[in-house]
């Protein structure tokens, strides 16, 4: 059973020169607008089985985050189908959201309900999500009181609670110090371990050959590869090192 | 369309949550607080009053409480409009990282000018009162007119929210419509002194059947004009659905337009 499909999908972008962006403008400059057709996912298909976890790879600018936003619905597609059984919840940037005057446990039941939990889910949720996050007294102070790394592990923390059956995550796993970061990847593990779909992307080949089962190469929008988690991050991690030297 | 209502039903708690954000940042901050509220209805009708009772002595008796009672929902529709055309603009930063159908986001600027309407009726009540004016059974159909023009301004709210991340300047459009709107709609002056031959103009205007049901119920203490209620709620029907359509269409593009 798949838990996410995507077929024969294409992305175009529009890429203006000069933005005409009000009524005023598109009328004065009517016809004149200049834009250009950027393609930023070409002819993708792929299968996810369900409770696989995989990685995507590919250089700055290759479509990785534009296939999760695809797959997310934030994006939708140019031509083709992306087809999703279950609930997803997207990890793009964390704390996206958050209110910066509310307490840490406000912005829990703010930040939780635009990943679409209802109010009964978030209270079971509650106290988990707070111990995962480790902020002692600091969860009934305002977030604009919060470190970076405070935020995003708060930030982390809902997100990993929302218990989706498919998580996509955008290389938010390096956030926080080691030790949040080594509890990030043990939470992983443990949603793998419950038969969770994960998709995410990194840039560390190793991280791909030590959480994934399959891997995804993405270069300039096409997939270059495609298989066993392994042999994808040997492949890439070849080519990258070929491209480096 | 099914499928859009379920998903927006889906989110209600980021809805609701929402419209508490937004009533608590506009009143956050004040030594009033909560009563801040109140305030503003307060200070209208307070003005209303005594321009027109003693600076421009108006025809119509009670003409402060004449006004006031279409006034306060004609700023819940003008408001909200101008709230909701923002409103997917304003929060595009979280359209680009997370889903959630967006209608959430006018919907709850919507909801939020409603509670604002709502409670401003506990200005109302009293001062209709206190100028003698007789509350009658008629205000049972408050629901009703308030769901109709919910109807109206939750299909409006959709339509300029979406078209405003294509045309940035419609909010500025929409602000001076609004302007336009609000005098050509029976707030500040009584319906029986439109001309007859611009009638018919007027009656295509869907405010107007409100702002008389308003006036009806709260002012004369008459039941409102069933029949006009009834097309005009038929009409926003088919408009409110046109609506969800057309947002629902203009939505796809919306994380790489804003
Ligand atoms: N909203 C947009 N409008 C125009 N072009 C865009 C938009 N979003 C992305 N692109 C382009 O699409 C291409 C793919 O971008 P994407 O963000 O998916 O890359 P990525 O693989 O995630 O890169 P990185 O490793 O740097 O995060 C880039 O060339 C980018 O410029
Ligand atoms: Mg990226």
């Amino acid at each position: 059973m798949a838990a996410v499909e995507v077929v024969n999908l294409w992305k175009k972008f529009r890429i203006y020169h000069e933005r005409a962006i009000s009524l005023k403008e598109r009328v004065i400059f009517w016809g004149r607008q200049r834009a250009e057709d950027f393609w930023a996912l070409k002819n993708i298909n792929l299968t996810v089985p369900r409770g696989t976890t995989v990685g995507l790879i590919g250089r700055n600018g290759s479509g990785k985050s534009t296939l999760l936003k695809v797959i997310s619905r934030i994006l939708y597609p140019t031509e083709g189908e992306v087809r999703v059984k279950g609930r997803v919840s997207t990890l793009l940037e964390l704390g996206a959201g958050f209110h910066p005057d509310f307490t840490g446990r406000e912005n829990i039941f703010l930040n939780a309900s635009i990943l679409g939990l209802t109010r009964k889910e978030i209270k079971e949720r509650l106290d988990d999500i707070i111990a995962f996050a480790e902020l002692g007294d600091f969860i009934d102070n305002p977030v604009r009181n919060y470190s970076s790394g405070m935020y995003m592990r708060l930030g982390f923390a809902v997100a990993v609670h929302v218990d989706p059956e498919i998580l996509l995550i955008d290389e938010v796993l390096a956030v926080g110090d080691l030790a949040f970061q080594e509890k990030c990847l043990a939470r992983i593990r443990e949603l793998q371990g419950q038969g969770k779909t994960i998709i995410f992307v990194t840039h560390a080949p190793k991280q791909v050959a030590e959480l994934c089962d399959l891997a995804v190469w993405l270069d300039r929008g096409e997939i270059r590869m495609q298989g066993p988690a392994r042999e994808v991050a040997r492949a890439y991690a070849e080519f990258m090192g070929g491209a480096a030297g | 369309m099914c499928e859009q209502i379920k998903e927006i039903y889906a989110y209600r708690e980021m809805l609701r949550n929402l419209v508490a954000k937004e009533l608590r940042a506009r009143y956050k901050g004040s030594v009033l607080g909560f009563l801040w509220t109140f305030f503003n209805p307060l200070l209208m009708l307070v003005v209303y009053n005594v321009v027109f009772s003693f600076v421009m002595r108006a025809q119509i008796e009670n003409y402060a409480m004449f006004l006031f009672v279409a006034l306060l929902p004609w700023n819940y529709l003008s408001v909200s409009v101008l709230q909701g055309a923002a409103s997917l603009v304003q929060n595009g930063a979280l359209i680009k990282k997370i889903y959630f159908p967006r209608e959430v986001l006018p919907l709850s600027v919507v909801l939020a000018n409603l509670v604002n309407y709502l409670l401003s009726l506990l200005i109302l009540v009293p001062a209709l009162l206190a100028f003698k004016i007789k509350l009658t059974a008629a205000l049972l159909a408050f629901p009703v007119v308030l769901l109709v023009e919910t109807m109206l301004v939750t299909s409006l709210a959709l339509c300029v929210s979406a078209a405003n991340v294509y045309f940035r300047d419609l909010e500025h459009i929409v602000g001076i419509l609004m302007t336009v709107w609000f005098f050509l709609t029976p707030v500040l002056y009584p319906v029986d002194i439109i001309p007859a031959k611009v009638k018919p103009f007027f009656s295509l205007n869907p405010a107007t059947p409100l702002m008389e049901a308003y006036r009806a119920i709260f002012f004369y203490g008459r039941w409102p004009d069933w029949a006009s209620l009834g097309y005009l709620a038929a009409g926003l029907a088919v408009l409110l659905t046109l609506s969800l359509v057309f947002f629902n269409r203009l939505q796809r593009n919306i994380a790489e337009e804003i």
